[in-house]
């Protein structure tokens, strides 16, 4: 028989096949509470690096061009109707309205570009005529629609070649930078050069705007995993009840190990495998479990799977593995103990 | 004159003017006063008394789990006094056999693996003795049972096997047909006889029945927690 080279582990399966509903109560303690931290952590995880990804791509996308920006607000009249819009005016809307695809021309000469909220709102595609402010335009592209966070609202705007402004006065300049350090260390250096004696212009940077999503989700993540880790603790705390009861059952039992010679160290091990068992059969029912979930959850909603699926996500189901099968052994530690410890002719006598 | 003889037979197991008191609420009782005892390798020793004569604590003490208030065990003329647990668990495995009233075999093990639950946790692999044994005790065909299943005379005999599994020098045994009817008591004794016989094991067997004093070669008498030879 292989169980004799494991003697703790052939006693410890054979005494939680014993009361098997028992048993199966308090390792799904364990699997909800894995459950929990699995399902909270990964989706929290999988939120907050979609956000900041979606923003970062945006930020990316440029070879750190600076791009001078004017603006106004003006009427825009179309086949389906007319609309007070934001105007842009600028000679590389490539650059700031762009996708990589190709759809946005990097030079802007003559013509509109309308972003796709308000095309669809007036009813304008390419080669359709544009109002703005009594001024007739040919429609030359409609912008891809945005994604993520961005300073500026494209969707709902019309772009113009900068000649068709009035005045040359640049309102903005948007600086697309190559990573978010970049973009940060540029935002404070226009910070340090240009406001050091008076506030000329005000940055607004979109890496700040990452540093909010991140804080935003930590502290989110945080809350979720304390509330799936306290219920982890409950699950250790029945696991804690469960062996209490086994041992004072057992109370004899154990007397009569001590007696005939196994050592107290060896019903110590005995016990504990017992908890711990109890906790890897919950922990790995509990992450697989999570995991499944949230692909779940990711194919049937708009939260992107590969942002479920990064590789460091991995630690999340191994870590509340762990985490459960700690809490498990824990929870059996005092009972455990006072069993092995207890003199065996007291518990003997029973 | 006599001679001293030149080799004197050291007792496997010997109380040395044991006195055992339990504090206890109001008062001490004294359940073992100055016991002087010992038992021989091949020897049945029945020990009978009335009932709280600290027959009980007197086997417990003799089985290195109680510890006497004052004197000490010897075992094989060396005393356990500065044993550690650890040592004494060592010297229960390895010098003692224990058969219990209830039999306190583990409901969740077959019989062949009840009797080889000293070794549990050594390397070595008694299977082939645990089965020896069982067969000896008649259970040859019974080695895969569980406790559930085997009937109260059964039971014990799988206790005797699994006390004689390390080969002890002492058989320590409380009351070992309190729990069975007079034939299957009997069965049972005669068992003890004979692996005393056979195996030149010492037996101390604690017992309320008339019936035990027969089959043993000495009885004594507990009263108050005075030991005297019947
Ligand atoms: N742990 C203990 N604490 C206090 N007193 C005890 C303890 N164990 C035994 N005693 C007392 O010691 C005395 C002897 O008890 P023991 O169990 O040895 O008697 P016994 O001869 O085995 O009795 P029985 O025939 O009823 O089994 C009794 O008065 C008992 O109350
Ligand atoms: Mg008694």
């Amino acid at each position: 028989m292989s169980d004799r080279r494991f003697p703790a582990l052939s006693l410890a399966t054979r005494n939680l096949s014993r009361q098997r509903l028992r048993a199966a109560l308090a390792a799904l303690g364990i699997v909800i509470g894995v459950f929990a931290v699995v399902t909270l952590g990964l989706l929290g995880n999988a939120l907050s690096v979609a956000a900041q990804v979606a923003a970062v791509r945006r930020a990316a996308d440029g070879r750190g061009t600076v791009v001078p920006l004017q603006s106004t607000g003006g009427t825009v009249r179309g086949t389906g109707g007319q609309s007070v819009a934001q105007v842009y005016g600028t000679d590389n809307p490539q650059a700031l309205f762009g996708n990589g695809s190709g759809a946005v021309p990097s030079s802007h000469r003559q013509g509109a570009l309308v972003g796709s909220g308000l095309a669809d709102e007036l009813d304008l595609r390419p080669g359709s005529t544009v109002t703005v402010e009594q001024n007739e335009y040919r429609v030359v592209g409609v912008l891809p629609p945005v994604e993520g966070i961005s300073p500026l609202q494209p969707d709902s705007a019309v772009v113009l070649p900068p000649g068709e402004f009035a005045s040359d006065d640049v309102s903005q300049v948007v600086v697309r930078a190559n990573s978010p350090e970049d973009a940060r260390a540029v935002a404070s250096g226009v910070r340090e050069r240009l406001n050091s004696r008076q506030q000329r212009v005000s940055v607004f940077s979109l890496t700040s705007v990452l540093d909010r999503i991140s804080e935003f989700f930590d502290l989110l993540n945080g809350f979720l995993l304390a509330i799936a880790g306290v219920s982890l603790v409950v699950a250790g705390v029945s696991i804690f009840n469960v062996m209490l009861m086994t041992v004072a059952e057992r109370r004899g039992e154990i007397g009569v190990l001590r007696a005939v010679g196994i050592h107290r160290e060896q019903v110590l091990r005995t016990l504990l495998v017992e908890a711990t068992l109890l906790g890897v059969a919950g922990g790995a029912v509990g992450a697989v479990l999570g995991a499944a979930t949230v692909v779940v959850v990711a194919t049937r909603t708009e939260l992107p799977l590969w942002a479920v699926l990064q590789p460091g996500n991995v630690v999340v189901p191994l870590g509340a593995f762990a985490f459960g099968v700690f809490i498990a052994l824990v929870g059996g530690l005092y009972p455990a103990y006072r069993a092995a410890w207890e003199p065996p002719v007291e518990a003997l006598r029973g | 004159m006599s001679f001293e003889p030149l080799q004197r037979t050291v007792p496997p197991l010997a109380l040395v003017d044991v006195t055992k008191r339990y504090e206890s609420g109001g008062g001490a009782v004294t359940a073992l006063s100055h016991v002087d005892f010992a038992v021989e390798s091949g020897e049945v020793v029945a020990v009978v008394g009335p009932s709280g004569s600290g027959k009980s604590t007197m086997l417990n003490v003799l089985g290195l789990l109680d510890e006497p208030t004052e004197g000490s065990v010897e075992l094989r003329g060396e005393t356990t006094a500065g044993l550690s647990e650890a040592e004494r668990t060592d010297a229960r495995r390895e010098s003692l056999g224990f058969v219990f009233q209830d039999f306190h075999l583990l409901p969740t093990l077959s019989a062949v693996e009840n009797v080889r639950l000293p070794t549990a946790f050594l390397p070595d692999d008694v299977t082939d003795r645990a089965h020896e044994l069982l067969e000896l005790v008649g259970l040859g065909d019974r080695l895969d049972h569980t406790p559930d299943e085997l009937s109260g005379g059964q039971k014990q005999r799988v206790a005797i096997a699994r006390a004689l599994i390390n080969e002890p020098d002492v058989l320590l045994a409380d009351e070992p047909t309190g729990n069975l009817d007079r034939d299957t008591g009997t069965a049972i004794l005669e068992e003890s006889r004979r692996i005393a016989d056979e195996a030149g094991v010492g037996v101390v067997a604690v017992t309320h029945d008339d019936l035990v004093t027969e089959y043993a070669d000495r009885t004594v008498e507990l009263v108050d927690g005075v030991l005297r030879d019947v």
